[in-house]
């Protein structure tokens, strides 16, 4: 086990040990613990308060269009990272800090786009 | 390590991307006024189309090659190259991005689609397709390809609360990203295998070694050991078949094919078009740069396959297409037979040392005086080389072969959907029924259809459609796939039927007392400028071919 493959084994090892004392523990507790189930125990457990109603709910669809202006932007975001991390070597300057500022430019004509639609207005 | 940028060589995108632009700001910042600004942006589309196709006119007239964005240092490999190759495709669709922006005048005179993002996706879209075969590089063939597919799943949908539209867009959306994701599978284990994105490196890469061990440093190689060896691993044969199964969406070869019947006619009809013409000469641009600039060493995976695609893709079109009653499914499935045709020259073995030793015998190229041979520029050292050098000496006339049938479906395709859009105002049920008596309502737009659809069939005076046949018969029986001639002949019979039908409809006289009709809306003059502006093309493609023959060589 050398190699490309071998290296990986550290991470399958953490992950077998990680199961091992998880798992451990969890099967110790059922061992020594007594057990004794009411219904009143079996229900499910909400810091002390009585469960009420299903685990689905909705939100308000307003919230849409914002969440996905969010994705927009992060999904973007990430291009500034690696840029970032060049633009101020040398070799790289002015022309590269511009280039970005053209690729914002574009973004910015999307938000422009979305507000004339009247896109941001709470309505 | 900044690329420079040649400006002059990315005008055309870059003038099409800025229209795109301007579209979208004008149409948030135009006051909404009606019908006024709607005409505005499509006239400002055309125009940015048509400044488009006058500079890579331009380009095309100056005929030097222009390259951008390269790697630098020596043996520099560049991803925009403007060649022969990508103004042929570049200039298709713009003039069919011409078209279709005139369709589109029409289409949305009926104020159900928004017109400002109508323009912009449209504009986007060829944008795409104009990168595209520009495109030498595998990263920016993929982004090109999904700037061409992206902006058409919105342009379907947006005629609004029309079920069949939703469908069609629903159908097309989740059939591409898979296309798209298949495709990305095999690109990043072509990447993995060779460790090059860039077309020429992936083929030197991918170069085959010969039966002394070497690697082929020399013509003389070549020429002696004569057999390449196969030296494709088991996974860059998945990785072609997983590419060459991406760009089968995409262009609707069976059997990846389902989705055209639907999406054809529930898309909007300038869309499907759009669909048919420019969306489709995308594909093949992307499908012909792979396999003949970057996988040609491993021929020997995919022109069996290819061969068989082409064949089942062409049958299968036409067997469905003889039952269709709606005009737009009809062509549907009529252009996904005619992508077999298209196909088929593809399959041809790109027999490259054959190729090589038959210049050799002809005294095109003597190898042995390394004089000449650095005087002609020829650096025998890698396969992409050959082939590029192959290209020029149009020995390799299969590819071209392919492009000069894409170019003439082009031209007569678009006829016969401007004349369907045409008619499709009165009649929106677009069934083939409603073009019963056509030549005696409107004279010009039946003889435009029948004058179209004879093309598609391949018979006089359509001869824009027989030469584009000939063209492949010729390639197809040269490369020796003689059965796979046969099953094509067969297959123009049957197409003769569906096409000779739907055009003898045109003469018969109507049924009394149709009342499927609806009053034609305004918008009916580009509609007929469109169809006068694809009738001139289709007419100087049959009257003097060597005007596509002739610029491929």
């Amino acid at each position: 086990m050398t190699g490309y493959f071998g290296s990986y084994v550290v991470v399958a090892v953490l992950l077998g040990v990680g199961v091992a004392i998880f798992a451990g523990g969890l099967l110790a507790n059922r061992l020594l613990r007594p057990d004794r189930p009411t219904a009143e125990k079996l229900t499910t457990y909400e810091c002390g308060v009585d469960p009420v109603g299903e685990g689905w709910a909705q939100s308000q669809i307003r919230y849409y269009v914002f969440t996905y202006l969010y994705v927009v932007f992060a999904v973007d975001a990430v291009f500034l990272f690696p840029w970032a991390t060049v633009f101020a070597d040398p070799g790289f300057g002015l022309t590269t800090l511009v280039e970005m500022f053209v690729f914002l430019a574009f973004i910015a004509l999307g938000i422009l786009y979305a507000w004339r639609k009247r896109v941001l207005t709470w309505t | 390590m900044i690329q420079s940028i040649d400006y002059w060589a990315i005008a055309a995108p870059l003038i099409l991307a800025l229209t795109a632009g301007l579209v979208l700001v004008l149409d948030a910042f135009l006051p909404a006024r009606v019908g006024g600004a709607r005409n505005v942006l499509g006239l400002i589309s055309l125009v940015g189309v048509l400044a488009a196709l006058g500079v890579v006119a331009a380009q095309a007239v100056r005929g030097d090659e222009l390259r951008t964005f390269c790697v630098p240092g020596a043996g520099a490999s560049c991803s925009f190259v403007m060649d022969s190759f990508t103004e042929v495709f570049a200039g298709l669709t713009l003039v069919a991005g011409a078209v279709v922006i005139l369709l589109s005048l029409a289409e949305l005179a009926g104020g159900r689609i928004p017109v400002g993002e109508w323009y912009f996706l449209l504009l986007a879209t060829l944008t795409g397709a104009v990168l595209l075969p520009a495109a030498r590089d595998l990263v920016m063939l993929v982004v090109a390809l999904e700037l061409v597919s992206l902006p058409v799943f919105a342009l379907t949908a947006l005629r609004r609360y029309d079920g069949r539209a939703s469908e069609a867009a629903l159908k097309l959306f989740v059939v591409s990203v898979v296309s798209t994701a298949v495709m990305l599978f095999g690109v990043s284990l072509l990447y993995g295998m060779t460790g090059a994105v860039h077309l020429d490196r992936v083929a030197a890469a991918l170069q085959p070694t010969y039966a002394d061990g070497s690697a082929s440093s020399s013509a003389q190689q070549l020429e002696i050991t004569g057999a390449v060896l196969h030296n494709g691993s088991a996974v860059v044969t998945v990785g072609v078949v997983l590419v060459l199964a991406g760009f089968a969406f995409k262009v609707a070869a069976v059997p990846f094919h389902f989705w055209a019947g639907d999406v054809y006619e529930g898309a909007p009809v300038p869309v499907a078009a759009l669909l048919s013409v420019i969306s489709k000469a995308a594909g093949f641009a992307g499908l012909i740069l792979v396999l003949s600039r970057a996988l040609v060493s491993e021929a020997a995976a995919w022109t069996p396959l290819l061969a068989i695609i082409a064949a089942l893709t062409m049958t299968v079109g036409n067997v469905l297409a003889l039952r269709q009653r709606h005009a737009v499914r009809m062509l549907a499935w009529s252009s996904v037979a005619q992508s077999g045709y298209i196909l088929a020259p593809l399959a041809v073995h790109l027999d490259i040392v054959s190729t090589m030793n038959q210049w050799v015998e002809r005294g095109v190229v003597d190898v042995s005086s390394p004089d000449q041979a650095a005087r002609a520029g020829l650096e025998l050292s890698s396969i992409s080389q050959v082939v590029e050098l192959s290209n020029q000496a149009g020995v390799l006339g299969a590819v071209n072969a392919s492009i000069a049938y894409l170019v003439f479906y082009a031209a007569m395709n678009l006829l016969a959907f401007a004349v369907v859009m045409l008619v499709s105002r009165r009649h929106p049920g677009n069934q083939l029924d409603d073009y019963r008596g056509l030549a005696f309502r409107s004279p010009g737009a039946a003889l435009s259809l029948a004058f179209a659809l004879i093309c598609l069939a391949g018979l006089p005076p359509g001869l824009a459609g027989l030469f584009a046949k000939v063209v492949v018969f010729r390639e197809i029986v040269a490369g020796g796939l003689g059965w796979l001639a046969i099953v094509m002949a067969i297959n123009t019979v049957i197409g003769l039927y569906y096409y000779l039908a739907w055009t003898a409809r045109l003469f018969t006289p109507a049924p009394a007392g149709d009342s499927r009709t609806v009053p034609a809306q305004q918008g009916r003059t580009p509609v007929v400028i469109a169809i006068g502006a694809a009738l001139l093309v289709t007419v100087a493609f049959s009257v003097v071919p060597q005007l596509v023959l002739g610029t491929l060589g």
